[in-house]
């Protein structure tokens, strides 16, 4: 259907206009023109897929081109006095302090990096979603309660506690919590979406006590609609850009919290590689051995990097009033 | 952001961490120096030199300065009561504190051997190894602010303090064989029976039973004189001793001399700046008497110890003669730059340990409680790789079984009962005994039981650590273990814990406490050492299932060898034959019980700054001969 003219002058005196018409555009279609013009935000969503593909198969790959599994030591690319030797033909990205290649460890790291930095993201959304949304809507009591805890989490000394909570879980063989979290990942996962959630929860918050308050809302409350219905058909997806927007953003810090973890050398075990881990062997060596640092630093800026770049597009894409 | 900006910004990271990383990894120039080295040690074969180094004469005065690494770590304050860290015995024995025998601060064997120091000489035992009578020197005065002359009194007074668990003592169980220390540990006396003051010069130790090592023991610093109008204003308060030591030895705390000897108006002395401290500062004591002395020259006018977390920043100052010595480890890019500049090479000197490197494996714990296992362990394990993970030759030689061979005055230095090509491990004969153990049934020459698969493995975070866990991953999957790797930082607090059934660990090492292999075995070996916390006997040898319950351990406790009877066999020998005894109880751990994988016999390795004159190793403290060093002024 035609929109109708906007108005029209009479003749006798002025113009006559055409009939403006405006193709309708559906809000997704809206957001995928805003999107595209950002190169940026493209590009770094490119990355982030080259990223997924090097996680999934970039280790195994590479291990395969090489001949060098990810946990072999080889004495030749150790000196006399232990310390390792630097790029060359068969270890391109050179060796690690025990003598393992870089470059499979560093395709290998890929996967743990992200797959810590989504999995505890969408683990600390959920929940942030769960717990935003119910003190936002409900208010009162629920919203004291939900709000004071999260922000008690927010004071909370992160790294000290994920050293605790670490330690604590990694002497025995069945973890902690009756084996609910298991020592290495598991646990690397539970510290960081500990500490993560609350951020969400208080944004989720900011938009519901937001939107609660809107005409839509009334209206369906005035149609009848339950608290539920309308939580799940009038404020959530309203949500669903800002949550997806803030996930891009909490992906690259989650990702650098791993890595810090694994710097202080807890979480990650020894065996399994994380950018984290290799930079922090390289703490010793780096003055003698630069790709220690180069290659896993390199793809850790860069990865977070691209997350950022995604998520500022996807935060103008969403959002109509930002400047471009 | 704009675009633009957002593109500058991803150029501009990578750029600068390209351009960072690739200026780290330009050579550090070294200093070309200008030393006139006389005697060097050590080289790029790793042999150990002759524990000494001189540029120059010795001279009197300067101010020698150390760079302590990290933190002081006193594990009592630096009250020698209860402190255990070998480093402050290194202070204490130099420097400050004359026990009644004491060492000559020499490198090699005769470092280790006793000799009279507050006392004339080391007395020989009467009444069959049960008696011992020290005559105390003339001449030997406190410093400020007491000032006196030492009596035997002040060593009793020493002793009853180490007794009483309320004063911290932490080494007080070498001397329960003295009659009626027990009963002060207890609470039922305030002074140990069996020690006597007849004059101010004589005090006589009577024992319950015979120790051939009552001499040694009697050097540690907890043994030395503490005079009791100080003592009595820290009765009940461990550790608060330390920052108002008063010294009886060359060199005291600075500003002893500031404070007053009177309980209530006792001020800490500004020397040592506490607990989370980061410096102490030794000044000459006015009231020692070189003429007593015979082995130490004390040479410079003041010693300055200074805490600093990071050791390339140490190193660097030794190199620019900033410092003139260091308490840290070189890392292995370290060594390599001492080890290949020709001027450099004669600063760096790698001295005996004392010390070994080991895997303990826990003999209630599955796989681990078959021999069997355990013996392939040490069989497949590359010790060679271990030994370039921490930094080749230079800072350690190969461990080929429990204690050093210079604490057998060389003995068993070929005995080695896992002996491989090239100390790489050798598969062939980890899978023979592989293949007569119970979790081998089907004679594959691999563990195939479940309890081979996923073994706990208790590690810490240095990072020599991440360099063995890989090699000794490898290994253990060559004899069909894998291996869960718990990597934690200060690992010893969980290994130490016997209710945690840890069945393996790659952090432990131990040092002797003095020059006996008693030092190894009691504390290492003996059942009576299994507590609950603490615990040091990590393998749990000799375990039984009353101390298992007392200690919270579970697992497989049928059948736990002990060596209690050897131990206290060995112990009570008072010469001759005691060395062969400690040597054949080795030969017994290493085949018969197997409770480790001993690996390195770790060097203990120093770099001297550019200034210094003299330095020698003191083979009992196994660091720097502080009393003979010297400093260009």
């Amino acid at each position: 259907m035609a929109n109708p003219p906007e108005f029209q002058i009479s003749s006798g005196g002025a113009v006559a206009l055409q009939p403006v018409i405006v193709a309708r555009k559906s809000p997704s279609r809206l957001f995928w023109e805003r999107f595209r013009q950002d190169k940026a935000a493209l590009a770094g969503a490119v990355v982030i897929g080259i990223l997924i593909l090097i996680a999934i198969f970039g280790g195994p790959l590479a291990e395969k081109i090489t001949g060098h599994q990810q946990n072999s030591t080889y004495s030749q690319m150790t000196d006399a006095y232990g310390v390792p030797f630097g790029p060359n033909g068969q270890f391109w990205f050179g060796a690690d302090a025990a003598g393992r290649d870089l470059f499979v460890r560093t395709m290998y790291g890929a996967r743990t990096s992200l797959f810590v930095g989504i999995v505890a993201s969408g683990i600390a959304v959920l929940i942030g979603l769960i717990v935003g949304l119910t003190a936002g809507f409900f208010g009162g009591i629920a919203d004291t309660l939900l709000s004071r805890a999260a922000d008690v989490l927010l004071a909370v000394p992160q790294i000290l506690i994920a050293v605790g909570v670490v330690a604590a879980c990694s002497t025995n063989k069945n973890g902690c919590l009756g084996g609910l979290l298991q020592p290495g990942l598991t646990v690397v996962i539970a510290v960081i979406t500990i500490f993560s959630w609350s951020y969400i929860a208080r944004i989720v918050r900011g938009y519901t006590l937001s939107l609660r308050e809107k005409e839509f809302v009334e209206s369906a409350r005035a149609a009848g609609a339950g608290n539920v219905r309308i939580l799940a058909t009038e404020i959530l997806p309203n949500l669903i850009g800002p949550l997806i927007v803030y996930s891009t953003l909490l992906i690259p810090t989650n990702i650098l919290f791993e890595a810090a973890l694994s710097y202080l050398g807890l979480g990650i075990p020894a065996d399994q590689a994380s950018w984290g881990s290799i930079l922090s062997d390289a703490q010793q060596l780096y003055d003698v051995a630069w790709w220690l640092m180069l290659f896993p630093g390199a793809f850790l800026i860069v990865t977070t990097l691209a997350f950022n770049l995604l998520g500022d597009g996807l935060r103008d894409a969403f959002d109509v009033r930002s400047e471009r | 952001m704009s675009k633009t900006v957002r593109y500058t910004a991803l150029f501009v990271a990578i750029a600068a961490f390209a351009v960072l990383a690739a200026g780290c990894g330009s050579k550090k120039k070294s200093s070309s120096g200008s030393t006139t080295t006389t005697s060097s040690s050590g080289g790029s074969t790793g042999a150990v030199g002759s524990g000494s180094y001189d540029n120059g004469s010795p001279a009197k005065g300067g101010v020698y300065r150390i760079g302590w690494e990290a933190s002081f770590g006193f594990t009592n304050n630096f009250d020698p009561t209860g402190e255990y860290l070998g480093n402050a015995w290194g202070l204490y024995s130099n420097l400050m504190l004359r026990s009644l025998v004491g060492y000559k601060h020499q490198p090699g064997a005769a470092g280790n051997e006793l000799i009279g120091d507050l006392s004339t000489d080391v007395p020989t035992p009467t009444d069959g190894g049960l008696t011992y009578t020290y005559t105390l020197r003339s001449g030997i005065k406190f410093a400020p602010p007491v000032n006196r002359v030492v009596t035997s009194k002040d060593v009793a007074y020493a002793m009853n303090r180490l007794a009483n668990p309320k004063d911290g003592g932490q080494y007080s169980f070498y001397y329960t064989v003295i009659k009626g220390w027990d009963a002060v540990a207890n609470g039922k006396a305030t002074s140990v029976s069996g020690i006597t003051t007849p004059d101010d010069k004589t005090i006589v130790f009577h024992l319950t039973k015979a120790a051939g090592d009552f001499n040694l023991r009697m050097s540690m610093p907890a043994t030395a004189p503490i005079p009791p109008e100080i003592g009595k204003c820290f009765e009940g308060k461990p550790g608060d001793y330390g920052r108002d030591v008063i010294s009886n030895g060359p060199y005291m705390l600075k500003g002893s001399d500031a404070v007053t000897a009177s309980c209530s108006a006792l001020k800490p002395m500004s020397g040592y700046d506490g607990a989370n401290g980061n410096h102490i500062t030794l000044v000459r004591n006015p009231n020692y008497d070189q003429s007593t002395d015979s082995y130490r020259k004390n040479y410079p006018d003041s010693f300055r110890f200074v805490v600093n977390s990071n050791a390339d920043d140490i190193f660097a100052k030794v190199q620019a003669g900033q410092l003139e010595d260091e308490v840290s480890s070189p890392a292995p890019k370290t060594v390599r730059a001492y080890a290949t500049d020709p001027a450099l090479k004669p600063r760096m000197i790698p001295n005996v340990g004392d010390r070994t490197n080991y895997f303990t494996m826990n003999l209630t714990q599955a796989p681990f409680d078959d021999v069997h296992v355990r013996r392939a362990m040490n069989w497949i394990v590359d010790k060679a790789a271990l030994q370039k993970a921490w930094g080749g030759p230079i800072p350690g030689s190969i461990a080929t079984h429990i204690v050093p061979p210079v604490l057998y005055n060389n003995g068993l230095a070929e005995y080695d009962p896992y002996s491989t090509p090239n100390n790489a491990g050798d598969q062939a004969k980890a899978a023979a005994e592989m293949k007569q153990s119970k979790y081998d049934p089907g004679k594959t020459g691999k563990c195939t039981a479940s309890a081979c698969k996923g073994v706990l493995v208790i590690a810490d975070t240095r990072g020599v650590d991440t360099r063995m866990i890989p090699i000794l991953e490898e290994d253990a999957t060559k004899i069909g273990l894998t291996l869960k790797v718990r990597s934690i930082n200060g690992a010893y607090t969980t290994i130490q814990t016997p209710a945690k059934n840890i069945p393996f660990s790659e952090r432990p090492s131990w040092g002797k406490d003095y020059a006996d292999p008693y030092t190894f075995f009691a504390e290492l070996f003996d059942s009576g050492a299994i507590i609950k916390s603490g615990n040091t006997n990590y393998s749990l040898v000799g375990l039984t299932p009353a101390i298992a319950s007392k200690v919270g351990a579970t697992g497989n406790l049928t059948n736990v060898p002990t060596i209690d009877p050897d131990i206290n066999a060995c112990s009570a020998k008072l010469s001759g034959d005691r060395t062969a005894c400690w040597e054949n109880l080795d030969k017994k751990l290493m085949t018969t019980v197997v409770p480790w994988v001993p690996y390195l016999w770790p060097n203990n390795v120093f770099i001297v700054g550019p200034k210094v004159t003299h330095w020698n190793y003191d083979q009992f403290t196994d660091g720097p001969a502080f009393s003979s060093v010297s400093v260009k002024g």
